[in-house]
């Protein structure tokens, strides 16, 4: 049984303590989103691929797919955003726009090179739908670096298109790169090391249209995992699943890991 | 700002080109000692095996580096490709063993490079079994492992000496500058100067490359 002693690549149970230390991070999300005015959605862990078909952006090529009883397709949520507005868009009208969301779970993407990046991440995010102006970008920009704030001293946000924001978080910057289903500013948050986003967005204006809906929506995403790391003071390539025992250990003995150097050794022998 | 290196084939042009953009680079002296990671000139420079320069770049490992465009494609990078050098250059063919017939389905192929060799053979809609090969790949062709290979040639000599057929080429490779996507974001500034610089760097070389020949 060569599967007896392992899971499969970039996924791992988190055991109490780091279950603990995830809990205490998503309330700090939750209550600062519900500060912000943004009330919580759930969506399905699975969903049907065909709505979703032909809307560009990488998710739909790592997305885990699989053909069910009675023969549709189905896929394993590896994006948010798009499923958001499939769930929202039937019950949008004027009376209920501008609307704040915000979601919580996994994503799974098949990842087959990125070596050691989580195939199974925990995403929180937030969407602003109904809202196209300047005013909104700023709303999310802004609201995305309080949040980073919590989780790093000196975040940055790096943005293209959009408005021009006068504050030394914020800075502007040309870039040509595959937007996917965006259409307006793109951004992404950086915490202290700069090397991996804690956060990324931008608008998609014409996202909901294809679910019957025209309404503009600008949203982030966090991914957790990497806010762990962060919190944990180890690099981002720990993100590989670890030895059982470093890891284990630790964890069931509740022995407080993730800010003392000793922890950051354990996780870096594994 | 962290720089990966190529060891290897390319090493000594690559630093070369960093030199004469006034990076004060390793030198001979230092490589000997073994170490595969220096401080010079507010750089770290590392030296890695030069198909482990994508990884490093695309995890963040390291901030820029140089890699071949070969190297780029199968690990299926998404650093920028900020620039191209002006040496080292390559084609990656389809080569066939002395009197193979047309590629068709179901040949084989020996490649280091299967993910480049799917992408290309699906986009001829055809179906071929791919052999996996770590180095010296022409030698499958040569001892009829497989019918083809699919390899980079740079003076065709080895193709020549074994007899071996030409038959397509996939790709023109040559060595790049990548730049990691989030590097290229939060240090922009210095990113620029850095692809300023030995855009000049490469100019210059290009600039001697043709005085001299035409004094040839």
């Amino acid at each position: 049984m060569a599967t007896k002693f392992r899971y499969p690549t970039g996924t791992r149970p988190l055991l109490i303590e780091e279950t603990a230390r995830r809990r205490r991070i998503e309330s700090r999300f939750v209550t600062l989103l519900e500060e912000a005015g943004f009330a919580e959605v759930v969506l399905p862990i699975i969903d049907f691929a065909e709505p979703y078909a032909g809307i560009s952006g990488r998710s739909a090529k790592q997305s885990y797919r699989f053909t069910d009883r009675d023969g549709e397709l189905v896929a394993v949520r590896s994006d948010f955003t798009p499923m958001v507005a499939r769930a929202l868009a039937p019950s949008l009208d004027d009376d209920n726009l501008p609307l704040r969301v915000f979601y919580r779970g996994d994503v799974i993407r098949c990842e087959a090179t990125r070596l050691g990046v989580n195939r199974e991440l925990f995403q929180i995010g937030a969407e602003l739908v109904g809202d196209a102006s300047p005013e909104a970008d700023l709303e999310m920009l802004q609201l995305a670096a309080t949040i980073a704030t919590v989780f790093c001293d000196d975040p940055l946000v790096v943005y293209t298109g959009g408005p021009r924001i006068d504050d030394p978080r914020f800075v502007q910057h040309e870039e040509e790169s595959d937007a996917g289903y965006y259409t307006g500013v793109r951004f992404w948050v950086y915490g202290d090391d700069r090397r991996t986003p804690l956060a990324q967005g931008g608008r998609y204006d014409s996202l909901y249209e294809r679910f019957g809906a025209s309404a503009p929506a600008i949203g982030f995403t966090f991914t957790v995992d990497g806010l762990d790391e962060l919190a944990a003071g180890s690099s981002q390539l720990a993100g590989e699943p670890r030895g059982e025992l470093a890891g284990g250990r630790s964890q069931l003995t509740g022995e407080p890991r993730g800010v003392s150097p000793e922890s950051c050794e354990l996780r870096a022998e594994s | 700002m962290r720089i990966a290196i190529p060891k290897g084939r390319l090493q000594s042009d690559v630093l070369g080109t960093f030199a004469s953009a006034g990076y004060d680079v390793p030198t001979e002296s230092d490589l000997r000692t073994r170490k595969l990671v220096f401080h010079r000139g507010g750089i770290e420079w590392i030296f890695v095996k030069d198909c482990d320069v994508p990884v490093y770049v695309e995890h963040g490992a390291a901030d820029a580096g140089i890699a071949g465009l070969d190297q780029i494609l199968e690990h299926e990078c998404t650093a920028y490709q900020a620039l191209e050098l002006p040496y080292g250059r390559c084609r990656m063919m389809l080569i066939g063993a002395p009197g193979a017939p047309p590629l068709v389905n179901n040949a084989k192929i020996a490649t280091k490079y299967p993910r480049v060799a799917r992408h290309w053979l699906d986009s001829r809609a055809i179906h071929a079994e791919l052999v996996p090969l770590g180095g010296s790949v022409e030698l499958a062709a040569v001892l009829g492992l497989t019918s083809h290979v699919i390899d980079l040639v740079e003076t065709g000599e080895t193709v020549r000496v074994h007899k071996l057929e030409l038959r397509e080429c996939i790709a023109e490779v040559t060595p790049r500058l990548i730049v990691s996507k989030s590097f290229f974001r939060t240090n922009n500034a210095e990113v620029r100067r850095l692809i300023a610089r030995l855009q000049q760097s490469i100019e210059q070389s290009i600039g001697e490359t043709v005085n001299e020949s035409i004094i040839a």
